[in-house]
């Protein structure tokens, strides 16, 4: 059965037998496939339980944020209390056209908050790894750098060049030897 | 004075009514006795053609312009094609569900008898939102919160409007499983005149213009749903109720197409 191509609204099964994956949802006791693509089927882990049936599509181009997603945005704008971003990449996929959202200044660092300064953490054109915490206001999704991971990943010095971080506040221009104030994200 | 203040709030009828008139209809001689002018079957729909992926590059890599999942539809002389995009920001937005979005557009050439204007007129709004009513129920909005789906339907060329609708219909459900959104189920339409007692499937305009009544059905033949009836005319409850049966089960062998056409895209 696997391998089928399936269209939406095709049955896969009964939700007794499987668990519904990506690509599928249940209703009155069966699994159905809710994209159009192909048929997969996990067997079921060590523990026991169902196999999991999904529908894959090759290309899966979209995402859309969702609260507790890691997304990597690109910052647009600046004040003291906000940064507006550009989210460009929602996990692994990235948007067809940019979210916008809002960093705002008490969700920058976990710890002093009240210290937190908006200019020494984030400049304008710096990609910003987050996570979003809330669907938002009518515009914007909100999202917090709170975590070690999170933060600035990538970011040019006033010179032009690519900066590396130096500690958890400072990022260094190789070049120059210039040093930025930003809010960096651990490396992996 | 006080005559002329007009209370806008509120949906005030006339205040006297009179009954619609109709025209002559099955009374009168049928001008196409002796089967239809194309020689289709009363239960046969016209040839369905239908490809994916007109106006999103297909299988490419999608650039930024172009279209997230689009459709061309042909049945006999009503050609359709749509585009959608998203899911993407929106202007509208709820936090719970997401929003779905329609226009519906005739090209200036689409209707043999009339050049149409490309200011958008009242009945394409009409149009817009009857086919955001039909086919709003088989999208999971629930799974994409604040976000915005948006279909653009142009009718390239229209005979019959019933049929042009339920067209549109059609093709929008194969551009958004084009799209990758996820549904509940693709809705099918199919259109049906009323020819003296009989009903006729999938007019032309000739037909539809001699034809006292015509229906509308978008039905999810998986979930056995019925999303949108739109009837034009007078015709008898009896008649109306074998009407949604045999539009119902046209529908399902619509779908048939439709799914077909989609599976043959992916292989």
């Amino acid at each position: 059965m696997s391998g089928v191509v399936v269209t939406p609204g095709r049955r896969l099964g009964l939700a007794a037998e499987y668990e519904a994956g990506s690509g599928t949802y249940v209703r009155s006791g069966m699994v159905y496939a809710s994209i159009l693509g192909t048929r997969a089927e996990e067997p079921a882990g060590d523990a026991g339980g169902k196999p999991t049936v999904r529908v894959e599509r090759r290309n899966a181009k979209f995402a859309v944020p969702a609260v507790g997603s890691e997304v990597l945005c690109r910052v647009v704008r600046l004040n003291p209390r906000a940064a507006s971003v550009a989210i460009m990449m929602v996990g692994e996929t990235p948007c067809q056209e940019d979210f916008q959202g809002i960093v705002r200044v008490q969700d920058i660092r976990a710890t002093e908050k009240d210290l937190v300064q908006m200019t020494e953490s984030f400049r304008p054109g710096d990609v910003v790894r987050a996570e979003v915490i809330s669907l938002g206001d009518q515009r914007s999704y909100y999202l917090a750098t709170v975590r070690n991971e999170h933060g600035v990943v990538f970011a040019q010095s006033a010179a032009g060049n690519t900066m590396v971080p130096i500690s958890w506040e400072e990022m260094q221009d190789p070049r120059t030897g210039a040093v930025e104030k930003r809010k960096c994200a651990k490396p992996f | 004075m006080a005559t002329n203040i007009m209370d806008r709030r509120r949906i005030n009828g006339p205040a006297r009514s009179v009954e619609p008139l109709y025209g002559p209809g099955a009374a009168g001689a049928d001008p196409f006795a002796g089967g239809r002018a194309d020689g289709r079957g009363l239960d046969q729909v016209r040839a369905i053609y239908m490809k994916t992926g007109p106006l999103s590059g297909g299988q490419h890599e999608p650039s930024e312009s172009a279209a997230s999942g689009s459709a061309y539809y042909e049945q006999g002389r009503v050609r359709v094609s749509c585009a959608v995009y998203g899911p993407r920001q929106g202007r509208r937005s709820n936090a719970r569900m997401g929003v779905f979005d329609c226009e519906f557009r005739y090209a200036p050439f689409a209707c043999s008898w009339k050049r149409r204007s490309h200011v958008r007129g009242a009945d394409e709004k009409e149009i817009s939102l009857m086919l955001e009513h039909a086919v709003a129920p088989a999208i999971r909005l629930e799974a994409y919160p604040k976000a915005c789906i948006d279909a653009f339907v142009t009718v390239i060329e229209s005979d019959g409007k019933a049929a042009t609708i339920a067209a549109a219909i059609n093709c929008i459900s194969a551009a958004l499983a084009d799209a990758g959104i996820e549904m509940y189920d693709s809705v099918a339409a199919c259109s049906m005149g009323l020819r003296g007692a009989q009903w006729v499937a999938d007019c032309c305009q000739a037909e539809e213009d001699a034809a006292p009544c015509s229906m509308l059905i978008a039905h999810m033949p998986s979930a056995d749903e019925v999303t949108y009836i739109l009837q034009h005319g007078k015709a008898t409850p009896e008649q109306t109720d074998q009407a949604v049966q045999t539009c119902t089960n046209m529908c399902t062998r619509v779908y048939a197409v439709i799914c077909r056409c989609l599976q043959a895209s992916l292989e």
